[in-house]
This record gives structure tokens, sequence and C-alpha cells, in this order.
């Protein structure tokens, strides 16, 4: 059995005001693993991948739960080491290319910088391994390109700079929040084949965030439905997409228009099944509160 | 029996200034944004028109509501040319062509109260009775009329479009242009405002354009679509015609481009990286 | 409705707003200023201009050798320095007032036309703004005042006439931003008259940021009073101002220091109130959730 590359347990977030935003979640991805995180906006998918890469808000709070990222338990580090160990195997692919980029500096050292600084590679390893990625993701001159300013690529070739930057200090998981919700559906789909394809050959995890269906079953091995900052279904996305077991799963799939179903009529998620699954939420939290 | 399309469209050009562009003395060149578009927008009709960024289809949406002034072609709307009348002679026509906006943030004047939103249009063209009017059409959008005294910040994404939408069709227009007006909501508050804006439709025989990026939400709302790419109509025809058979590579590739929510083996065999 | 529903669990509920502690110093410093400047004749201990040269440089009370009606000590001639404070409140405060109002409204003016009209407005306006500014503005205050006389006007006058370009630019900046939002667009849409939407829906949203620079600006115009009364320009040196406490005290600085910190600090402490203030209100009253 292989070693998951990340193992989130039990994990609980929350405002120092008292309000939840993560509620026991528990779930696990292997190294060439993609495990999509999917639900509608505040459904706290988000925060997990900033709650491992350890980029969570100030005002936010580890109420209980642990994350044990290759190896390491990180909430049982320092500050300090909790960052050097992240760095050294995690990489995030954010979900906008326009402000993800330093606009005053050229892309070169905004691959390579980490790799230098952070992780201490030499500068020619590390000039020549951007290079490599930014080649990887079908960027036609990657010299011209490294020499470049943000503002002079488009959006979908900024996109495949960040991938290439996620990728080129080999990490072990990757993060990608909402990485193609901002771009047009055909570059979506090169994005997503990007992903795919080096994550294969690197054997990478990674950790999607997404709130499409769709891009959920193209992308993803696993996945786990999220609402109200509790996982409602984690399964192979296989089963999910053939038998949903969660009444909020089956509704989130209905919800998502088909063109290939044109008469189906559009069914949003019925009101009563929110109202049930926030009760039965809140009646959790009441019994969590006692406990403690 | 035919009846005239609402709105009839030949050629149209429109061009824009290209600031970044400007030598100090002299105009700015500029850049063709549409290349000369063709295309009837049917009464009681919903016609979609889909592209990517870059399409135009934003640019012809505001030509159409005269928002932006065309620079070639004409706009003809109830059999009356507008391509080019003035602010003024706009102002009667403006009750028919009414619009909702994509930003559900933005297009709502913070300061103002839902009531207040509803009303105002109303209150500009002297219907009667505009803020019974506008707890009423707040009903009819399926919000409650308690709603009138809150403020945009208070309400959430779906709402706030179905304000929107509120807010377009009190007038009673005859044309209506929603511009991307589900794109930014989660798919459960999508589900809601396309069924509401259909049900109205038919309500009401209005015609609309219905400008989306989003084929599946196209296919299951629109009538006809015209896909549009860099300027010019790649293809346009009934909804099951250009899905079922599409004509144009554009078409295609749009078509090839969307993630369906089931499983597909051979997804990524079509894609060009 | 199920989004409703939806918000009211992901979300924490909405938090009532803390008064603002920031808001509340600053407010209070401003009403005992105002106090002072509106009720002189009855807080002030002695005449600001009455002096008693056997009463000179006396140190302030808890020091030896001061006296009990002169809480913060005399100066060179024997006039009490908690007094001429007072009274100098006055003129810090009006000029605080009519100054900023005037330079407010002229600058918001011209910089909402500018920012929605956009055009040959703008570019007229603009070109007038940068050519304005380029000129050194206390120099420039220093020689509106020689030209105008000195007197109260004046002083209010030079200020206005300079410090209007400051509203001009950041309203400008704020209008275009606006203009270009949709719900102006749709008001476009709806019927309404280009003036009607720059009053009815550009105005209000651009108007905290009028307001916090309005209370910014009285910090300033307080400033550049000071200054001009420092150098002698402002009003006539009968009436106190605190430039004018700053620039006696000077001389007297190693054997009364307190002739010249004491109008130092306040008016340091109203400065600072000022901007303060207008800093906490536009926290305040930041539009609801942008």
């Amino acid at each position: 059995m292989t070693v998951p590359t990340l193992e989130i347990q039990s994990l609980t977030l929350g405002l120092k005001g008292g309000a939840r935003l993560l509620r026991d979640v528990s779930l696990s991805v292997k190294p060439g693993e993609v495990h999509a995180l999917v639900g509608e906006s505040g459904a706290g998918k988000s925060m997990i991948g900033k709650a491992v890469l350890g980029v969570l808000p100030p005002s936010v709070q580890t109420l209980s739960g642990s994350i044990n990222l290759q190896g390491n338990q990180l909430d049982a580090l320092s500050p300090a080491a909790r960052r050097q160990a992240v760095a050294s195997v995690a990489s995030l692919i954010p979900q906008d290319p326009l402000t993800a980029l330093n606009p005053s500096r050229r892309i070169g050292p905004q691959i390579t910088d980490r790799l230098i600084k952070r992780l201490g590679w030499k500068a020619d390893d590390a000039q020549r391994r951007a290079l490599e990625l930014l080649d990887r993701v079908r960027i036609r001159d990657p010299q011209r390109v490294m020499a470049s300013y943000p503002h002079e690529l488009s959006g979908g070739m900024r996109q495949r700079v960040l991938i290439a930057a996620a990728f080129a200090p080999r990490p072990k998981l990757i993060v990608a929040d909402e990485p193609t919700t901002a771009l047009d559906v055909t570059v979506q789909k090169q994005i997503l084949a990007l992903i795919r394809e080096l994550q294969q050959q690197e054997q990478t995890a990674v950790l999607f965030v997404t709130h499409d269906m769709g891009v959920v079953a193209k992308i993803s091995q696993r996945v786990s439905v999220l609402f109200a900052g509790k996982v409602m279904e984690s399964s192979d996305t296989a089963d999910i997409f053939s038998h949903p077991k969660h009444p909020y799963t089956q509704a989130l799939i209905m919800a998502t228009p088909r063109y290939t179903h044109p008469d189906e009529a559009l069914r949003p998620v019925p009101a009563e099944l929110i109202a049930q699954l926030q009760r039965e939420i809140a009646a959790d939290d009441r019994g969590a509160a006692h406990v403690r | 029996m035919s009846v005239e399309p609402l709105i009839r469209v030949r050629d149209l050009q429109l061009s824009l200034p290209d600031m970044a562009r400007k030598p100090l003395f002299g105009p700015a060149p500029r850049i063709e944004i549409l290349k000369g578009l063709s295309f009837d927008l049917p009464r009681g009709a919903i016609t979609g028109i889909v592209g990517e960024s870059g399409s135009g289809k934003t640019t012809a949406g505001r030509a159409l509501v005269r928002l932006l002034q065309p620079t070639g072609g004409s706009i003809t709307f109830k059999g009356q040319d507008i391509t080019h009348l003035s602010e003024t002679s706009l102002k009667p026509l403006r009750r028919d062509l009414q619009m909702i906006f994509q930003d559900p943030m933005s297009s709502l004047n913070p300061r103002h109260t839902i009531g207040r939103i509803i009303a105002n249009p109303m209150e500009r063209y002297g219907v009667p009775n505009a803020r019974q009017r506008a707890l009423e059409t707040l009903e009819r959008v399926g919000l409650p009329a308690s709603f009138a005294g809150r403020f945009p910040h208070e309400l959430s994404g779906g709402q706030r479009q179905r304000v929107g939408i509120a807010r377009a069709v009190a007038l009673d227009p005859a044309f209506i242009l929603a511009d991307e007006i589900v794109s930014g909501l989660d798919v459960s508050s999508q589900a809601q405002v396309l069924t509401l804006l259909r049900q109205l439709a038919q309500d009401m025989n209005l015609t609309i354009a219905f400008i989306s990026h989003d084929l599946s939400v196209i296919r299951n709302v629109c009538s006809q679509v015209i896909v549009l790419n860099q300027g010019l109509i790649a293809e346009a025809g009934p909804c099951r015609q250009v899905f079922d058979a599409p004509q144009s590579p554009i078409t295609q590739t749009l078509i090839d481009a969307i993630p369906l929510p089931e499983i597909d083996e051979s997804w990524f065999d079509t894609v060009k990286v | 409705m199920a989004d409703a529903a939806l918000t009211a669990v992901t979300q924490p509920r909405a938090r009532v707003r803390k008064p603002n502690p920031r808001l509340w110093l600053s407010l209070t410093w401003i009403l005992i200023v105002v106090v002072a400047a509106v009720g002189a004749q009855w807080l002030a201990p002695h005449n600001p201009l009455e002096q008693d040269l056997l009463l000179e440089r006396l140190p302030p009370l808890g020091f030896s050798g001061s006296e009990a009606s002169y809480i913060l000590g005399t100066d060179s001639l024997g006039r009490d320095v908690l007094s001429r404070l007072i009274y100098g409140a006055r003129i810090a405060l009006a000029v605080a007032l009519a100054a900023s109002f005037a330079a407010c409204l002229t600058g918001s003016l011209l910089g909402l036309a500018a920012g929605y009209f956009g055009g040959w407005t703008d570019r007229i306006v603009s070109r007038f703004i940068d050519i304005w500014m380029s000129f050194p503005p206390v120099l420039f205050a220093v020689l509106l005042v020689a030209v105008l006389g000195t007197g109260l006007g004046s002083v209010i006058l030079a200020i206005a006439i300079i410090d209007w370009t400051r509203f001009a630019r950041v309203v400008r900046a704020e209008t275009m931003v606006q203009s270009r939002m949709d719900y102006v667009y749709s008001a476009r849409i709806g019927g309404a008259t280009r003036l009607r939407i720059l009053a009815a829906e550009v105005l209000p949203n651009v108007l905290p940021t009028i307001a916090a620079l309005l209370a910014l600006e009285m910090g300033v115009a307080v400033i550049v009073e000071a200054i001009l009364s420092f150098v002698n320009l402002s009003i006539s040196s009968d009436s106190p101002t605190w430039g004018s406490m700053i620039a006696e005290g000077r001389a007297t600085l190693h054997f009364a220091w307190w002739v010249l910190v004491f109008p130092l600090v306040v008016l340091f402490l109203t400065v600072l109130s000022f901007s303060q203030l207008g800093q906490g209100l536009k926290d305040q009253f930041d539009p609801l959730s942008r």
C-alpha cells in the first residue's frame, strides 16, 4: 500500500469570532493522483489548500486535526520549520494569472528565485530547469519568455508560466486553486491537458480545487464534495458520477447543464436539501461544543 | 406567415481608438472589434451569442442597446434605423431596449436600496405607481417584498442578479440584452436565474439576446445561436443544428472543449496543446 | 432562498461595527478644540493679550516659581500661555473649516466634472491642475498673502487657492472608477440624463472619499496657517495664533521652554486628529463590503 503524499485528518478550522470554516475534514492524496475538491463558493475548498500550504489568513485558527505532508506532521512543527518543509515539497497553481505574477519583474527570475533562494539550487541548474519546463508547457520561445514581463504575455500564456513555475522545483504535491476558472473554455482544456501531462510524468500528487463538476470528471481520480466546510462525499471519481451516494452530490451533478441534453430542465439544488444539511451541521456543531 | 424580426443587424462594424498607442498629436489608431456582423433577432425568441474573449460578443451586445455607437453598418429596431440616433432620440426607445449586466456587484448602485434601484427607471419614464410595481416585480422574480428596503451588499450574488432581472423587466421592454448574467454565479444560483429568465421570457413574450461563453448554458436556454470569432460570425442557426452538426471548426473546437460532468477517457484526445 | 441559506451557514454572521478607536480619539480632541474655540471667552482664565511684565516667563504649574492661575505658565511678555492657546484655537478652527471647505468645493466640482465627462473637459481641467500644482505650495501661499495683504480672509483664500488641486486629482480618479461601473450603464439604459446620473448615482459613491479628504485637508490647513503665522504673514501679531506662539517661543526656548512646547504639542495633536479623523471616517463608512 502506497504511503499517501498528503494526509489530512479531522481538520477543523474556525474564525476567532467563533464561526467554523472547515468541519472535521479528512482526505488523503496518493503520489501521482489528482484529488478534486469540489463545492460551491464558501464551501471551504480553497481553505483546505491554504491550510496545507500554510497560508491561511491570520484570523483563521486550527481548532483541531492534523496535516501530514510527505511524512512531516505539519502542525507539530514551528512556523519556520513548517515553511521550509512545505516549500521543499509543495507548490501552488493560483487562480488568477494576472495578480499572481509581479508586473515589474521578468518571468525568468520569478521562476528561478524559489529554486535558488529557497531550495539552494545553483543558478545554472535553475535556469536550465525553468527553460525545460517552459518548453514542456508548449511555450514556443522559452528564452524570449524568460526575458519578458508578465504584461507582454496573454492570459493563457501566463497560466502556462505559472504551471511551469509550480512544477519546476519537482514538488511532491501541487495545490491547484481553481486554475482554469478565469480562462476561456478552449484555453481551459489546454491547461488541464498540460497539468495532467506534467503531473503524470512527474508523478505529482495534485489537490485540485474547482466548482465545476465537468472539470472534476475530466481531471481527477478521486473527489471530495464539500458543503459548508464539511465533506459530504468522498470517493473515486468514476463512482461518484455513476452512482453518487449523497443527495448533495447528486444535486450538484444535476444542476450542471449539459449541451448533450438540451431538454433537461435546469435543476437548482433544492432549498429543502440545503436547509436540511444546515440543520444537521448546526446540530453537529452543538454536539462538538458540548464535548469540549 | 413571416413576422419581421425585432432587431435586424446588417454589416455591423465597430472600432475603438487604441489610446495606448495614441501619438502626441493626432488621432489614435483604431482597433476593429466588430468587422461586419449580419444577423436577425426573431421576436419572442432567446438568441445566444457565444464566443471566447476577444470575439466581440460583449461589444456586439452593447452596440445593440446603443451603449456604443457603431462605426459602420446598421441596426434596425422594430423597423426603425437606430444606428446613429442621438441620445435624445434614443430616449423614448430605451424603455424597450433593456439590459442585464454580468457583475452582480457593480451593476447595482451600492448606495441605493433595492426598491429604489427597480423603481428608478420606471419613475424616469413616468410609469405610474412605480414603487408599487417595483414590489410586484420583486415578487415576480421570486424575492420577498421585504427586500425592497435592503442594500445590494446584503444580498447574495444570485439574489442580486434577480434584482437585475427585475429592474430590466419592470419596464415591460420588448428586448433584453443578457450579458453573461450567470458567469459569476454558483451552479445552483445559475440554474435558478436561468429558469426564471426562461419563464419570464415566455410569460412576457420577450426577445432576448443571451451573451455567454458557456455553450452548455446556451444550449439549455436559447433556440438560436450565433457563434462569434474575432469580430466575425463563424456560424449561426438554430441551436439543434449548430450543436448537432457544426459547420465551422471554431464551433467544433468550442463544443469539444466543454467538460461535461461525465467520465470520458477520450476527452483529451481532441486537444491541441 | 437557497443561496441566502447557504451564505448564512458558510459565512460568519456580519459583525456589528465596533466603534473605531481611532475615530473616537480624534473626535474627542477635535471636540476639545472646538469647545475651546467657541467658549474661549468663558474658558480662558486670562485675557490673552494682557501683559504683565512683572509676571513674565512664569513656569507651568508644578514647577518652582509658578503661579496658580497661570497653569501653563506665561511668555516673555507675561501673557498666559493657556489662554493664548485657547484663543488660538479660534483662528486654527476658522481656518481649518473655511479653507478646507472652500478647497473641497472647488476641487471636488472640477474633479467630478473631469472624471465624469472626460474628453475636453478632462483634458482642460487636468492640464490646469498640472500647471497649478507645479508651484511650490508654501511659497505660493507666502506670495499670495504678500500680495493680498495679511488677515484671516487672505489666509483662508490662500490655502483654498492652493489646495483645491489635491481634491481635484483624487476626486477625478475616484469619479472615473465609479463612472465605469455597470450601475452607471444601467442608469443610462434606464433613461437617466447624464447630469442626473452624476448627481444621483456617481456622487454618492464618491462622497466617502471626499469626506475623508476633507478631514485630512483640515489638518493641512491648520499647519499652513501655523507656517504663515510663524513667518508673520498670517493675521496681525496681536491675536494669538499657535504658529506665532511657536515663533516667539523659539527665542526663549532655553529658559522658558513651555512657551514653545505647549503650542507645538497642541498643534501636533490637532493636525494628527484631523488626519486620523479622515482615516477613521473612511474605515467607518467604507461602502458596505466592496
